[in-house]
């Protein structure tokens, strides 16, 4: 189901229960009736049976449903502005204010709540047990939950730029709060708010059903705790105890979907994905190369991200690459270099699927490969530096053991010795000290880690390594050093690379060879001397003038 | 002539000091470029100068046209700013003609200049019901910039304004700042990592590192021929495709 | 100031709280327990000297003789004694001793079940995650649907079915009363044997919320750069959802460990209640019912005590897990 789906259908139950509890007492007569047909089962005249002393239960249902909603609402609406209180306006105003709302929430949040209820609910005489001060105490120890995923997501809204901006513009505290954090909480206050209503009718039911609820209501709870003091399941009077439980599990159950679907609106990842079609295309019988020297040919590969309007995001790119060469892949975002990237390796996932085209690598083709065939030849044929190195290195465990991994995976006979002696030889490689095996990758900074990644890469000795914009992230001194450290390895071990970024000029410098692409084609490619002295495609041109050069003629450019 | 004037500025974090004794002047009509590598506390001072945290010591102060100091609660119609991110840096719940409104009516001027406000940063006045994600980065921004006029300010501080956009659109709105800035006679502070942009932008350049400003001057001198030991470094690591090509280039003729 | 110092800095702070809590309740709200104590006790054949009245006075409130700063010292110094008073319903056992007597039941019940239902909801949520789009997915609404269901209704129709109807598992009670309490293989048994619905409810009841928050971590961890690299490497399937997905998604659920431990230990309450468990829940309501204030605030205490001795367990463990918490320096 889509989340659209989803809330339709938890919003169409929810709205049925509430319907029924709004308009079912009007409809329904008196639930205290009292007849002489006690237990009669579900018939004519009562739909749903009576009660042991022949109250009509549907009469009683009614009620008690709306009983148990204006508690639920009631709660709802308090803990949700207790919440917005202490997790809003302590995260925003941060400091002092903050701890101690912070402090405050936390201790709340680790009292039992239903203890704590029961200890005052205790401590009230049951003639003062009224509505209010039921669904006040369910709301005092209910919010703090919630406050504390408001402030988290606050203290992140915060510190957005848009927030920034609109105090720079002259914008009152009060007005920041109200119109420009507010309205981005919508989702989670609304989710926040169902969970309160869901937490305080189940916790109403509970204590009514321990007979320490609101003296002055008729809810589920209360439905349900006479029902088993009238022994209903031991008279197998179904009809009177399985109902109200229904009613709250329905309830429950709508108001999850609601809750479903607000998250896969928050968080889109989580909405549904498309199932996952055929897993390899039929490739195009491979020719042996004809120049022994070339290790990875990519011919006519298509990939395509299937949908309702399925976008094509690679068009018929052919590449060839050489022993010890390196392949520069230049373009803008979502001109498709990545996806080609992935799709050389078998990375894309669904929705993106390739279409046609073979992707052979040293004889191999890849694209034919079965699953455990592809695992095996992943790494030690190919292997990848992506962007951001602290988001490819684990963060929970040390760089040894995600070094270690790759050779107990693709190595399992090398000993232990050995294995070590491995890791602290390709650390040296890349000019990391072997001490640093034991780090964690937040322990090092961000050069250090693209070097980690880099000395990850070489492990196996690959033929091929794909790096996808493997310097962006970095600072232009810790980039220099390491592209010097790519020429040099590069030169040294004769592996072939594929490199690829938005910085035309780098690639210029750096490789043997650039593509430039262009919505998903290859619309230039040629040695970089030529690229540099004789671009050809208007696109290679305006991306060149799009990078002055440090050097060159002051002005030139604008004035 | 409108001058904001920054001396001694220090901002100390947790016992570091990410900004350490700067000084510099804004004048109308001048660019400023301050650049710098991440966590160098460029970015620091841009929102001291915003305002949006306080200096640990030092000043800032503004001078409006006439030569008289501008008071406290004047200085927000006097500095603005852009910010890096244009995906960040408008709310994205609001329409963009919110975005603009907003500082219009809050410096005493009227809802009705929005469109006249989005012609001045070459954008047509039908964006103004749209809202930040129906937009491409460059239109972002350009919304980014307008909002920084909006209330007429003189001096506009832009923290790395392009380095988030796509690479064949930075120029365009690089060229837009300078248009504005000449045409309006602004005083800009423009911040950037990019040594190449900051000395064809800018009529002075200040580089940072670690804080302090290590080497100052016009564009050509500092970048072309650099006297302090880091600046000279930074220089030299910017991708060059030139040096490998001139022998060819000499050759070969236009490129 | 280091991480594991500030948690138990935080856990002094709640205990405080909590403890300051249990001071305030019965002088804040209406009625007069400690009249209603002395006439109850008074029925039970106890003493009314004047002493008595004085312990009942310290814990629930002299009704303004005394100021709140000796009340609170005088409550204080009492706690740290060790004495909860004497129970009215189980006269003349002291509060402690009632305590003592039905602590364990309710630690095995609820320990038990919610580790069973924290390794089964976080596996499968694991499980569910990683497969997503294969009819595992169906997990999802099922156990949340569960969660909605109150867990005493849940309990008798579960007694109603498996108990009365099928006869597989005793009615209520916590072992065969025929047996002597101790540590013989047939009382071991027979308290396993009816403990084991009672862990069945709370178990199916709980399971779903770690199922779904384990679920969508590990989908948010699935679209991480650390995993697609790890696929990369060539790594077996079950490593990568192991070591790289899993072990990350289920941070979160560790982190959570608090919130979902306060429902566990409410779930059960109402649970013993239903099935005239011999545990701390049954008594609470016991005590509730017969007025018998001292054991009330003596249960809750303990129950607070116990639920925060949980939590800073598991708040000492997670720095174990995630190495990063040791070096930061936010505030818990």
């Amino acid at each position: 189901m889509t989340w659209s789906g989803k809330l339709a259908a938890g919003l169409g139950l929810a709205g049925l229960i509430v319907l029924f509890g709004l308009l079912g007492p009007l409809l329904t007569g008196d639930p205290a009736t009292i007849r002489d047909i006690g237990l009669t089962p579900p018939g004519d005249g009562h739909l749903l049976g009576t009660t042991i002393t022949g109250q009509d239960v549907l009469a009683q249902l009614t009620h008690a449903t709306r009983g148990s909603l204006w508690i639920g609402v009631l709660v709802g609406v308090m803990a949700t502005v207790l919440s917005g209180v202490f997790g809003i306006v302590g995260a925003y105003a941060g400091g002092v204010v903050d701890e101690a709302f912070s402090l405050f929430s936390n201790v709340m949040l680790v009292i039992p709540g239903l203890p704590l209820v029961i200890v005052v609910a205790g401590f009230v005489p049951a003639d003062q047990r009224g509505t209010w001060t039921i669904s006040l105490v369910l709301a005092i120890t209910g919010w703090a939950a919630a406050a504390r995923v408001l402030r988290a997501q606050t203290l992140s809204l915060r510190n957005r730029d848009y927030v920034a901006a609109a105090r720079v513009s002259g914008e009152k505290t009060w007005r920041v709060i109200c119109m420009e954090i507010l309205p981005n909480l919508l989702p989670i206050l609304a989710s926040q708010f169902v969970f309160a209503v869901v937490l305080a009718i189940l916790s109403e039911a509970g204590l009514s059903f321990l007979g320490l609820g609101a003296a002055d209501s008729s809810t589920l709870g209360t439905m349900l705790y006479y029902a088993q003091n009238g022994f209903a399941l031991q008279r197998e009077a179904w009809w009177w105890f399985v109902p109200p439980g229904l009613i709250i599990a329905l309830f429950g159950g709508a108001l999850a979907l609601v809750n479903f679907s607000i998250d896969e609106i928050i968080n889109p990842a989580l909405r549904d994905r498309v199932r996952r079609r055929r897993d390899v295309v039929a490739t195009t019988p491979v020719a042996a190369p004809v120049d022994e020297d070339v290790v990875l040919t990519v011919s006519d590969l298509n990939v395509v991200y299937q949908g309702a309007t399925p976008v094509h995001a690679v068009k018929n790119v052919s590449l060839t690459l050489r022993r010890g060469e390196i392949l520069g892949l230049a373009g803008e975002s979502g001109c498709g270099k990545t996806t080609l990237a992935y799709a050389i390796n078998r990375l894309h996932r669904p929705p993106a699927e390739v279409t046609s085209g073979s992707v052979v690598l040293d004889g191999v083709d890849v694209l034919a490969l079965g699953p455990e065939e592809l695992r095996a030849f992943r790494w030690v044929r190919l292997s990848m530096v992506f962007q951001g190195a602290m988001n490819s290195l684990n963060p929970v465990t040390p760089i040894r053991a995600q070094l270690q991994d790759v050779l107990r995976t693709h190595r399992p006979s090398m000993s232990t010795s050995d294995r070590e002696a491995r890791c602290a030889e390709v650390l040296r490689l890349v000019g990391v000290d072997p001490a640093r095996l034991g780090s964690y990758p937040h322990e090092l900074s961000g050069g250090m880690r693209q070097r980690v990644m880099i000395a990850m890469a070489l492990l196996l000795e690959p033929q091929v390594m794909i790096m996808d914009e493997p310097t962006t992230a970095l600072d232009v001194l810790v980039q220099r050093e390491i592209l010097n450290e790519i020429k040099r390895l590069r030169d040294e071990l004769r592996f072939a690379v594929v490199f690829i970024t938005h910085d035309l000029p780098l690639l210029l410098e750096l490789s043997d060879r650039i593509a430039v692409m262009r919505g998903g084609e290859v619309v230039e490619y040629a040695t970089a001397e030529e690229m540099y002295l004789r671009p050809q495609h208007p696109y290679t041109r305006q991306l060149l003038a799009s990078f002055p050069s440090l050097t060159g003629e002051r002005g030139a450019l604008i004035r | 002539m409108t001058t904001l004037e920054v001396r001694d500025l220090t901002r100390t974090f947790h016992r570091h000091r990410a900004v350490d004794g700067v000084s510099f002047t804004l004048t109308a009509g001048r660019t400023v470029a301050l650049v710098g590598e991440s966590g160098s506390g460029k970015s620091t001072i841009a929102r001291m100068i915003a305002r949006l945290i306080r200096p640990t010591s030092g000043e800032i102060t503004l001078t409006g046209q006439g030569g008289e100091p501008v008071a406290r609660r004047a200085y927000r119609d006097h500095v603005q700013m852009i910010f890096q991110d244009p995906f960040a840096s408008l709310n994205p719940f609001h329409t963009v003609e919110h975005h603009l409104a907003r500082p219009l009516l809050l410096h005493g001027r009227s809802r009705a200049e929005v469109p006249h406000l989005l012609e001045r940063v070459s954008l047509t006045p039908d964006l103004a019901g749209r809202r930040p994600h129906e937009l491409s980065g460059g239109q972002r921004q350009r919304v980014a910039i307008a909002r920084a006029l909006a209330p007429g300010a003189k001096v506009i501080i832009a923290d790395e304004p392009v380095s988030m956009l796509d690479v064949s659109i930075r120029l365009g709105v690089l060229k837009l700042l300078d248009r504005l800035q000449r045409e309006e006679d602004l005083a800009v502070l423009y911040i950037t990592h990019d040594l190449a942009t900051a000395r064809h932008f800018s009529d002075e350049v200040l580089v940072m590192h670690r804080g302090r400003i290590v080497e100052r001057g016009p564009g050509d001198d500092v970048l072309l021929r650099p006297q302090d030991p880091y600046t000279r470094q930074l220089a030299a690591a910017a991708p060059d495709p030139e040096a490998r090509f001139r022998q060819a280039f000499r050759q070969g003729g236009q490129p | 100031m280091g991480y594991h110092l500030r948690k138990v800095a935080f856990y002094l702070v709640a205990l405080w709280a909590a403890v300051t809590l249990n001071f305030v309740i019965p002088r804040l709200l209406p009625g007069n327990p400690v009249d209603i104590l002395m006439a109850k006790l008074q029925q039970r054949g106890g003493s009314v000297d004047p002493a008595a009245r004085q312990a009942y006075e310290t814990l629930l409130g002299t009704g303004g003789r005394d100021s709140f700063a000796q009340e609170y010292l005088a409550y204080l110094g009492n706690l740290l004694r060790g004495d909860l008073g004497v129970s009215v319903s189980a006269f003349p056992a002291k509060v402690t001793d009632v305590i003592g007597d039905s602590l364990p039941w309710t630690i095995v019940l609820v320990g038990l079940a919610t580790l069973i239902s924290f390794v089964l909801g976080v596996g499968l949520g694991a499980l569910v995650g990683w497969k997503r789009g294969t009819w595992l997915d169906s997990l999802v609404p099922a156990t949340t649907m569960l969660s909605a269901v109150p867990y005493f209704w849940l309990a008798l129709i579960l007694v109603a079915l498996l108990s009365s109807g099928l006869g597989w598992f005793p009615l209520n009670g916590g072992y065969d009363v025929v047996l002597d309490p101790g540590w013989s293989p047939e009382f071991l048994g027979s308290a396993l044997y009816h403990g084991t619905l009672p862990a069945l409810t709370i178990v199916l009841s709980s399971v779903g919320g770690w199922l779904l928050g384990m679920r969508n971590m590990m989908v948010s961890a699935m679209s991480e750069d650390y995993v697609l690299t790890a696929r990369a490497k060539g790594l077996t399937g079950s490593r990568v959802m192991v070591r790289y997905a899993a072990r990350n998604a289920v941070l979160p659920s560790v982190a959570g460990f608090a919130i979902s431990l306060g429902f566990v230990v409410s779930g059960s309450i109402v649970t013993e209640q239903v099935f005239s468990y011999p545990g701390i829940g049954s008594k609470l309501l016991q005590a509730v019912q017969n007025n018998d204030y001292a054991l009330m605030q003596g249960i809750f205490l303990v129950i607070t005590i116990a639920v925060l001795g949980a939590n800073l367990v598991v708040d000492l463990l997670y720095g174990l897990i995630d190495a990063r918490t040791r070096d930061r320096s936010t505030v818990s």
